[in-house]
């Protein structure tokens, strides 16, 4: 059994990929923001890279075991501490009955943390997962975020303490800003002009504050559209980048109206405005490590290209990765 | 209009989005939909699942098993191989929902946002002013005397976009730019040509001017009608919009809470695509009730 004494700021359980399957009714698939150090963290305690785990960002929680435990701690560097003595990220480590593991130091750089618990968490599953969907009140611990006084178990694992994670195989979560951040042009890149697409390409985007696990709004320079975007049946709404309700990828850099919002996780599945890029799943591990003020450049690849990012994070996230 | 072919289009690493047309014209819808349906009774290869909405579907697939090209080439065969939608009659459920237009919860909501985002026309004379509707009467009239057409689920869990199937109902408005970042459970919005009913509070960007205290999506399913999906709407299911008191909205908001609210659905009907379009045509479609 794990106690939560302080939950930090929207600690989290998630699973990998997540709630997928129901996109038809409206659910997006939720998950880890940064799964490249989640899966990492799973691999580390020996269980499968997708098994639920906990995802703090800002400010970490303080959590008591009440019984040994294997676990490991990845991500932003929240200078984790158990009983106070300072705990390595990036490693397996073993957890006596009664000790408190604390992350409540906020990160210098980066902003998500990953604890896995050899096992994987044991929430009951929801639509087949077990990732919180917090606005929609669902999956994880209640359909919430952690709450003080919150207890709940994990499977029996066969972890070890130990197991490092080569420094060659962890994501560069304190490389911070800019971040070069990759798209893949379209579904709607024809409805924005060469103007357009060329400053969105050569511009600085700084993310907004007004940014959660729905979306992450931008702020930089006007976008310019083609005729496409001006000459269209009125169904489609009478702003630029208005087109008939369609569905979104998640990834999609989302025009509402003059205002890109990349759409993450727990975003919509469809709407009525045009996704001119999107951001490949191998990229979304920079979305997830990255804080309100910093900057985003971006960056096209084809779509072979993003295929082939996603192929290679696959094989980081495998065993040859630890030491 | 249909596009001659299908256009599909990229959209990341994992996804397309196969384009039918450019209009809310049912036919696509039809087409998106008879999409859908086959890949779930015929599974093509690398195909995870679907989402099918007004003129389009967006396909999730796993690039692991086939690449865009392969994928592309066995959709647009599958997509070939569906017959002329005007055929189709399919079982259509109808729902009454109570709706309080002008209610002031999503006036309270466009107020907030006016104060903290952006000044803006009070949605319905945005509404009124795009369409050349002379007054809020006129405005609940037309919008409540149509039957609705549940063309999707999508945007959050259990929300229905909404066709308006009689042409004469049919009203357009601009989005919200920026969008809100908040919306009273149960708002009755459009944005473009499409309305839309959200099933909790949530970010939106449809111009909002009523509001139904009927749950449309139920995760702890407590109602009967709930037993197969937690989402009320599948569809091809139809809504007509019953206009309200306050009164008989908080009755029915106090009846919703202590589980006795039963919901006025009928199951008896039968949508056919041809009578429909029939019909369409034989009527003047300019004109307003």
């Amino acid at each position: 059994m794990i106690e939560v004494i302080k939950p930090g700021l929207e600690t989290c359980i998630q699973d990998w990929p997540g709630r997928i399957g129901y996109l038809n009714q409206g659910f997006p698939p939720s998950g880890p923001m940064d799964s490249w150090s989640f899966r990492l963290a799973n691999l580390l305690v020996g269980n499968q890279v997708g098994d639920a785990a906990i995802e703090c960002q800002y400010v970490g929680p303080v959590l008591k075991f009440h019984a040994d435990a294997i676990i490991a701690v990845t991500g932003a560097n929240m200078h984790p501490t158990l009983d106070g003595e300072a705990v390595p990220l990036w490693e397996s480590i073993a957890v006596s009955a009664g000790a408190t593991l604390t992350l409540s130091k906020p990160p210098q750089a980066g902003v998500r943390t990953y604890v896995a618990i050899s096992g994987g968490i044991d929430v009951d599953p929801w639509l087949n997962s077990r990732s919180t969907f917090a606005k929609a009140k669902v999956g994880g611990v209640n359909g919430r975020a952690l709450r003080a006084g919150d207890r709940f178990k994990w499977h029996a694992g066969k972890g070890m303490a130990g197991r490092r994670v080569k420094p060659s195989a962890r994501p560069p979560v304190e490389g911070g800003s800019p971040w070069t951040i990759e798209v893949v042009r379209g579904p709607n890149d024809d409805w924005i002009d060469e103007a357009g697409h060329d400053r969105f390409l050569s511009s600085d985007w700084k993310l907004s504050g007004k940014s959660d696990r729905t979306g992450f709004r931008l702020e930089g320079p006007q976008w310019t559209f083609t005729e496409k975007a001006y000459n269209k049946a009125p169904e489609h709404g009478s702003v630029p980048s208005n087109i008939v309700d369609q569905g979104y990828p998640i990834g999609a850099i989302n025009l509402a109206g003059q205002t890109p919002i990349i759409l993450v996780n727990d975003g919509p599945s469809m709407g009525g405005f045009i996704n001119p890029y999107t951001v490949p799943s191998a990229a979304f591990w920079k979305l997830g490590q990255s804080r309100p003020g910093e900057i985003y450049r971006f960056k096209t690849v084809s779509v072979d290209e993003a295929q082939q990012m996603a192929r290679a994070l696959t094989v980081i996230c495998q065993e040859d990765s630890i030491a | 209009m249909i596009y001659d072919e299908p256009r599909f289009l990229l959209a990341g690493d994992r996804y397309l989005l196969i384009e039918f047309g450019n209009t809310m014209l049912l036919d696509l819808n039809f087409l998106a939909q008879g999409l859908a349906k086959k890949l779930e009774e015929e599974p093509v290869k690398g195909v995870i699942e679907t989402a099918p909405c007004f003129a389009s579907m967006l396909v999730h697939y796993d690039p692991e098993s086939v690449s865009f090209e392969y994928l592309v080439a066995a959709l647009r065969e599958v997509a070939g191989s569906l017959g002329s939608p005007s055929n189709i009659t399919v079982p259509s459920r109808l729902f009454y929902l109570p709706a309080m237009y002008f209610d002031p919860w999503t006036e309270e909501c466009v107020a907030d946002y006016c104060k903290k985002i952006a000044l803006k026309e009070k949605d319905p004379e945005v509404v009124m002013r795009a369409n050349g509707l002379s007054s809020r009467e006129e405005l609940l009239r037309v919008h409540s005397g149509t039957e609705y057409w549940v063309a999707s689920l999508g945007f959050w869990p259990g929300l229905p976009f909404l066709k308006a199937l009689d042409p004469r109902s049919t009203l357009n408005a601009p989005k919200y730019n920026p969008p809100r970042t908040n919306t009273p459970a149960g708002s009755i919005g459009l944005g473009g040509g499409a309305n839309s009913i959200y099933p909790v509070a949530t970010p939106g960007g449809y111009q909002i001017f009523a509001r139904t205290p009927v749950p449309i999506w139920d995760p702890k399913q407590r109602f009967d009608v709930f037993e197969h999906s937690i989402c009320l709407f599948r569809p091809g299911d139809r809504i007509k919009f019953m206009p309200c008191s306050r009164q008989e909205f908080e009755d029915v908001e106090r009846r919703v809470e202590d589980g006795s609210y039963v919901f006025n659905v009928v199951e008896y009907g039968q949508f056919s695509v041809s009578q429909y379009n029939a019909w369409v045509a034989s009527i003047d479609a300019e004109a307003r009730f």
